[in-house]
């Protein structure tokens, strides 16, 4: 069942390699809600979200001719995703090196509503505090990346991935504090 | 004066009425980190944010960005802006000469003058 659903992506892929706009648009529709979630979790920025989700998938299709492997399309389209999003924070950090802004005109707050739940909040505010190599880690775990590919997503073996998810972890429980207060 | 036992009682009621209700609920959750709800409701609410004809936007935009030029491409652009400086620096050198030679005859053609003045007066 799990090798027809994977030969179904390999064929989609391929069609979509090839400039079939509707097998293009499906991978889209397909993964867009994943990639959205990952992008938020790794900014922690609602109003990035659709910017930095646009932006990996015109990567996405712009590169899908230089994939060698169909069946690895999911790890590749999170390389992109996670690189994109850590692109992302480094500008902004150069930003406020260069630009005499405060850190208030950058972290505008989540509008009223969007984060609903204290459990929600926290898992925000401890995701906040990490580097975002460790956020892209925990979240690539969290969207059902294995070991292996994350290892092959971040160009490490195994075992380091395995000690830095560890360290991640330990970081994100000393952060998660239920109605934190700061 | 209460007697001992009584401030005890009260020291340790005040600092009960410091802990918030739920106590005992967020202390299991921080020793135990963000549950696998959490996650989901993380991501599901990154989701949420993108508008209503994403993959439409995506295929338009994707269309309308120009294309990564090819190594062909790049090697044509750089050898035609060498060619130009190149170029450039000839033609700036051979003015630059052509003056210098210019000069360089007059002052001759000077003192070839004075020098004939110089014969003729002997």
């Amino acid at each position: 069942m799990e090798s027809t659903a994977a030969n179904a992506l390999a064929d989609l892929v391929r069609r979509a390699q090839k400039g079939d706009e509707a097998a293009q648009r499906e991978l889209i529709v397909s993964y867009q809600h994943r990639v959205a979630g990952f992008v938020y979790a790794m900014t922690g920025r609602s109003d990035y979200v659709e910017d930095l989700s646009q932006q990996v998938f015109i990567k996405m299709i712009r590169a899908l001719d230089r994939l060698q492997a169909p069946a690895q399309f999911e790890s590749w389209l999170f390389r992109l995703a996670r690189n994109t999003c850590i692109d992302q924070l480094r500008r902004q950090k150069l930003r406020r090196i260069f630009l005499p802004f405060g850190e208030e005109h950058e972290n505008i707050p989540e509008p009223a509503g969007a984060v609903d739940t204290e459990e929600l909040d926290a898992l925000r505010h401890a995701l906040a505090q990490l580097r975002p190599q460790d956020r892209a880690l925990l979240a690539l775990v969290q969207e059902g990346r294995s070991h292996a590919e994350i290892g092959e997503i971040l160009s490490t073996s195994v075992a380091a991935v395995k000690a830095r998810l560890h360290r991640a972890r330990e970081h994100l429980r000393e952060h998660y504090q239920p109605h934190h207060e700061t | 004066m209460k007697p001992e036992p009584h401030a005890w009682q009260a020291l340790q009621d005040h600092a009960a009425r410091q802990l918030r209700g739920g106590f005992a609920d967020r202390v299991l959750r921080s020793a135990h980190g963000p549950t696998a709800e959490s996650w989901q409701q993380l991501f599901a609410l990154g989701a949420v944010q993108l508008r209503i004809g994403f993959a439409e936007r995506v295929l338009r935009a994707a269309r309308n960005v120009p294309g990564v030029p090819s190594f062909l491409d790049q090697f044509v652009l750089s050898a035609g802006t060498a060619a130009v400086c190149a170029l450039a620096v000839f033609l700036i050198q051979s003015h630059n000469t052509e003056i210098e030679n210019e000069q360089n005859l007059a002052s001759w053609q000077q003192i070839a003058m004075v020098a004939q003045d110089v014969d003729g007066g002997l």
